[in-house]
């Protein structure tokens, strides 16, 4: 059955919307300015812009001030806005070690080199509300630093690929990037498609289907080599000289993770997974490690279908399919009525059982 | 160190400055007397950031950054400059700066010497970033024993 459309007056459609506005500027308080949101909701506008695909720290503070904080409306925002513009190239393909870290910790190797940098994190204290979190000091203001040159930070896994620990990607994962905002994503999708796609999924779709795997529905349960969070800069090549130069950089998050590959138990390797994101998201990177692992892995759970997982995670995708419900189906809704009331009708009048009916797919 | 005499180093230097810093060095060029021909308006665009996996060295496309670009020409010389985010301001001064050194102009030097100060001031603020990381590094001890 295909949709039947319905008209209502456009002049009440824009009242709704009006006092949907109305919501977020009625009360007392000053309205939120763009860099406050910016500047100190950092993690909500890093996952906007890694779930809209679209690295904007302003655009993305104006979407959620817009959405009145609703992330997946936001990342819509960002995505539409993204589909007027053109594309200037693809950068310069950049390495992790490029990244400027400011915070690297690894769960795997305890004397890791260069050192377990915890960064700004809350990892390690108390989940308390804080009733005088307005105070506004600057409290490392005392801190006595020695300020120094920064360092590249070596990457845990070449510890593990030094010993021949790592499994070596096989023929077919040798192959071109693919860009799914390009391309239609087809299956057997290429692990390029399948990165591309979980660094722009929902970040609770990707820890659900993440947390899957590591309560038995799956097969992986990584240890992680680290997560870092830091900065990497954003290359094109020069117009005029054609040499690799710097635009900007953006803030990104990322993570290894190490999985015992159990297929090869006559020459034990590890497999792994791995992780990267705009923005501030830890929980999301992990999640998108291991799904980036059980994905390379064979498995009758979920987490192991490529296609299941990349249908599943995007926000914007599921956002749409599960919210357009709540649109007029009338038509539709009075089509299966009918059939329903004809079933009940024979029944009363004691024909035959009828064949079950399904609603139609495209509903 | 980059050297703002160098096209490619220019870019990076233009690239890392202030919006507001740019526009200010611009109207040292716009005197009234020199011309600047618009070759390319500014118009926010997009930039494909492709990274590679650390491991298997797969390709993949990370998410796509919002830069400006803008190129003009004055007294013979193109000047091309591209910034993050939607600054159509900045991307036509930063323009005019790289066209403006590039064409020696009389302000070259001043331009030249304001470029190489909001880098060092940029490397001052990342040696700070790293100096706060640093002072948070751990070592983790094994409990085996104490259990």
């Amino acid at each position: 059955m295909g949709y039947v459309a319905v008209e209502a007056g456009e002049e009440v459609i824009e009242r709704a919307e009006q006092l949907f506005e109305k919501r977020r500027t009625e009360g007392e308080s000053d309205p939120v300015s763009i860099d406050q949101i910016d500047e100190q909701f950092g993690r909500l506008v890093g996952q906007v812009m890694n779930e809209g695909g679209l690295y904007a720290p302003k655009l993305a503070a104006r979407a959620l001030k817009q959405a009145q904080g609703d992330t997946v409306e936001a990342s819509f925002l960002l995505r539409a806005y993204r589909s007027t513009l053109e594309r200037w190239d693809d950068s310069v393909p950049v390495s992790s070690d490029e990244m400027f870290a400011t915070r690297r910790v690894s769960p795997a190797y305890k004397d890791v080199p260069g050192g377990q940098i915890l960064g700004a994190t809350k990892d390690y204290t108390q989940r308390l509300l804080d009733f005088d979190l307005d105070g506004g000091d600057d409290p490392t203001a005392d801190w006595d630093l020695e300020e120094a040159e920064p360092e590249s930070l070596r990457n845990v896994l070449e510890i593990l690929r030094e010993e021949g620990l790592l499994a070596e990607p096989s023929a077919e994962d040798d192959g071109e990037d693919y860009d799914t905002t390009r391309e239609p994503l087809v299956y057997p999708a290429p692990r390029s498609a399948i990165l591309q796609e979980l660094a722009r999924g929902e970040t609770g779709a990707i820890t659900a289907l993440g947390y899957s795997t590591l309560r038995g529905y799956g097969s992986v349960h990584p240890t992680l080599g680290e997560v870092r969070v830091g900065s990497l800069p954003v290359q094109i090549e020069h117009p005029y000289t054609g040499d690799p130069v710097e635009v900007t950089s953006v803030e990104v998050s990322e993570c290894e993770s190490v999985v015992p590959e159990y297929e090869k138990r006559d020459d034990a390797q590890f497999s792994f997974g791995y992780g990267l994101v705009f923005g501030r998201n830890e929980r999301k990177v992990i999640g998108m490690s291991i799904l980036d692992a059980s994905t390379q892995l064979e498995g009758n759970e979920p987490v192991h279908d490529t296609e299941f997982v990349c249908q599943i995670v995007d926000g914007v995708d599921s956002f749409g399919f599960i919210e357009h419900l709540k649109l007029p189906h009338y038509v539709t809704f009075q089509s299966t009525l009918d059939r329903i009331r004809a079933i009940r009708e024979r029944t009363a009048d004691g024909g035959d059982s009828p064949a079950t009916t399904e609603v139609s797919g495209d509903d | 160190m980059e050297d703002p005499r160098h096209r490619s180093d220019r870019f990076e230097l233009i690239a890392a400055c202030e919006g507001t810093a740019l526009v200010e060095l611009a109207e040292l060029v716009l005197d009234g007397e020199t011309t600047v021909e618009i070759r390319q308006a500014p118009k926010p665009q997009l930039v494909m950031q492709r990274v590679r996996d650390p491991v298997h060295a797969d390709v993949f496309n990370l998410g796509e950054a919002l830069v400006t670009g803008a190129e003009v020409e004055l007294a013979g010389e193109r000047g091309f400059a591209m910034v993050a985010g939607r600054a159509e301001a900045s991307a036509v001064a930063g323009a005019i700066v790289d066209a403006a050194i590039e064409a020696d102009h009389p302000e070259a030097d001043r331009l030249a010497s304001a470029l190489t100060e909001t880098r060092l001031e940029r490397e001052q603020r990342r040696k700070r970033q790293w100096a706060e990381s640093t002072a948070t590094a751990v070592d983790f001890e094994s409990m085996e024993g104490e259990l």
